[in-house]
């Protein structure tokens, strides 16, 4: 039977801003579960209210209503705290420490040992591919530098529930690609993983879950293959002729095969046919009626 | 008693930022010019080498720790809020109280050091002059550390639900306050302002008397002390230590429970 690690009970938070206190609704009441063992991604435009959510469930930020849990554990307790590890969105560290120092502070946070602390340290920051940079200042760290440290003190606890807030934002895409497949190496080490993003090609390629977040509403939350539309959507068809390419799109009851043969009589070179399908950023514009930010 | 290593080396890393802090370093100097100017102006007196350096050494003493103090209290939190440093080492398994306690450790261990150099540096130029340190004067020294101690606690409760500007205001005003108080309760001894005088007399009972901390020249138990004659004793020094523990523990809980209730947008 699955254990739920994290769960979102009708969380919401009104904001009171101004001179005058105007109530903002930054998030609506968002329920959602996280399972052990699993990637769910929290899937939403800039300002949704995916770092709201996550902020308080790591209690940074106290909910107006609903309840949040870590590991059974209400939040915000030191004892839900024990076994997570947060990377925050745009991590900021103190800069005047070196990354070695950095981890040692956050270990010595969490209640490690010198011993522990210092094998941890080392062994994370190799991880992260810090080693050479482990005596340099945070300062002089680049902005991937920061979300890579930002990791290991992430994981200094070997935390078996890791949050990453946006954790592939600023980043190149080989340090996109390097965050991705470190997400997929903790998950294969059966820890836990939330993470925030509005860029849809991660979820595809890392969740085993999504909760889409819209204007501070959960608007649809479940498996990739449940929340997607299993229907066929079209077909797409490219054929090449002495004009050049041609792309054809045919509606699900159109004949394909007919439309096919018309083609080779007409003496044109049948490219490709791909049957299309819902995909993760047609659910997103069919969800959120379009504006969709998309970075990658 | 894990909740005290953690605090501890939140400490000792609010006072590795001070130490690396370049600003901090530009008072210090500051302070040891003020502290060489005592030889000058030692010089153009006439046989009161003793009496000027010890005056104008022990102001800038205070006057130094106070103003760090202020400067460094009220940015400690707002730093942390404003850098977002706060939202890894919150999600740490800590209390946010020991967040605001190691804080203000880190700045006692500051303070410490900051008074210790200046205190060095003023028992130097004394020795340079060939006078004698009086005992009177560690006394002294230590009643400043103490009082800079308490603005600094002060320092850190505003900061704890203000911006730096406005904490860096009201810790100035009620040093100042705290600093005239037993003429300001005298003045509204005087006179009969109502109920607006009660709020006055709560508002004079809550301000930290630093008057206590600022002997010499002063009437203590029926008897004159000075600096340059007879001075406070170390059981008094005792009883302005309960008193600045006593105040600085008031003013960290109420601290803690302002920051405790914030929201780290």
């Amino acid at each position: 039977m699955s254990e739920v690690v994290v769960r979102a009970d009708k969380l919401g938070k009104t904001f009171r801003l101004g001179l005058f206190k105007k109530r903002v609704e930054a998030v609506h009441e968002v329920s959602f579960e996280v399972e052990r063992g699993e990637i769910l991604g929290l899937l939403g435009p800039n300002g949704a209210g995916k770092t709201t959510t996550i902020k308080m469930l790591m209690g940074l930020i106290f909910p107006s209503r609903g309840k949040a849990e870590i590991f059974g554990r209400p939040v915000p307790t030191i004892e839900s705290k024990r076994e997570l590890g947060f990377l925050p969105e745009s991590p900021y560290f103190y800069d005047y420490l070196t990354g070695q120092e950095l981890l040692d502070l956050m270990g010595q946070l969490c209640g490690l040992d010198r011993a522990t602390r210092t094998r941890r340290a080392g062994e994370l920051l190799e991880r992260v591919g810090l080693g050479p940079a482990r005596d340099r200042p945070l300062r002089k760290y680049s902005k991937g530098m920061l979300q890579r440290i930002g990791l290991a003190q992430a994981l200094l606890n070997d935390p078996k529930l890791v949050v990453l807030d946006e954790p592939m934002s600023g980043l190149d895409p080989i340090g996109r690609k390097e965050v991705r497949d470190l997400i997929l190496e903790l998950r294969a080490e059966g820890r836990t993983i939330l993470f925030s993003t509005h860029i849809l090609s991660d979820v595809e390629l890392l969740c085993d879950r999504v909760a889409i977040i819209a204007q501070g509403r959960l608007l649809e939350s479940g498996p990739l293959h449940r929340i997607l539309s299993p229907l066929l959507l079209h077909t797409e068809i490219v054929l090449e002729s002495a004009a050049g390419l041609e792309l054809v799109q045919l509606d699900p009851a159109a004949d394909v095969n007919e439309r096919l043969r018309v083609a080779l009589a007409e003496g044109r070179r049948v490219v490709s046919v791909t049957p299309r399908k819902e995909s993760l950023e047609d659910l997103f514009v069919r969800e959120l009626g379009g504006s969709v930010e998309r970075a990658s | 008693m894990t909740a005290v290593f953690r605090i501890a080396a939140l400490g000792v890393n609010t006072f590795r930022e001070a130490v690396r802090n370049r600003v901090l370093y530009s008072l210090l100097l500051f302070a040891v010019a003020l502290m060489l100017s005592a030889l000058v102006l030692g010089k153009l007196s006439l046989h009161e080498e003793g009496r000027i350096t010890r005056d104008v050494g022990l102001g800038g003493i205070s006057l130094f720790g106070v103003l760090i103090a202020i400067f460094v209290g009220v940015n400690l939190v707002y730093k942390e809020l404003d850098k977002k440093t706060v939202f890894s080492l919150v999600c740490k398994p800590i209390h946010r109280y020991e967040l605001i306690l190691g804080k203000f450790v880190g700045m006692v261990l500051t303070l410490a050091v900051q008074l210790a150099i200046m205190a060095a540096v003023l028992v130097a130029v004394l020795a340079v002059q060939h006078l004698p340190v009086e005992p009177g004067l560690y006394r002294a020294i230590v009643l400043c550390f103490l009082e800079s101690v308490v603005v600094a606690s002060v320092a850190i409760l505003f900061s704890s639900f203000s911006s730096p500007f406005l904490s860096g205001a009201f810790t100035l005003g009620l040093f100042f306050v705290g600093r005239s108080l037993p003429e300001l309760r005298e003045v509204t001894s005087k006179l009969d302002l109502g109920a607006g005088g009660r709020v006055l007399d709560a508002f004079l009972y809550v301000v930290p008397d630093l008057r206590l901390f600022y002997v010499s020249g002063s009437l203590i138990d029926g008897h004159w002390v000075s600096i340059h004659g007879d001075f406070i004793a170390w059981s008094y020094v005792a009883s302005t230590l309960v008193y600045a523990v006593g105040y600085a523990a008031v003013a960290l809980v109420l601290a803690s429970i302002f920051f405790s209730r914030r929201d780290f947008v």
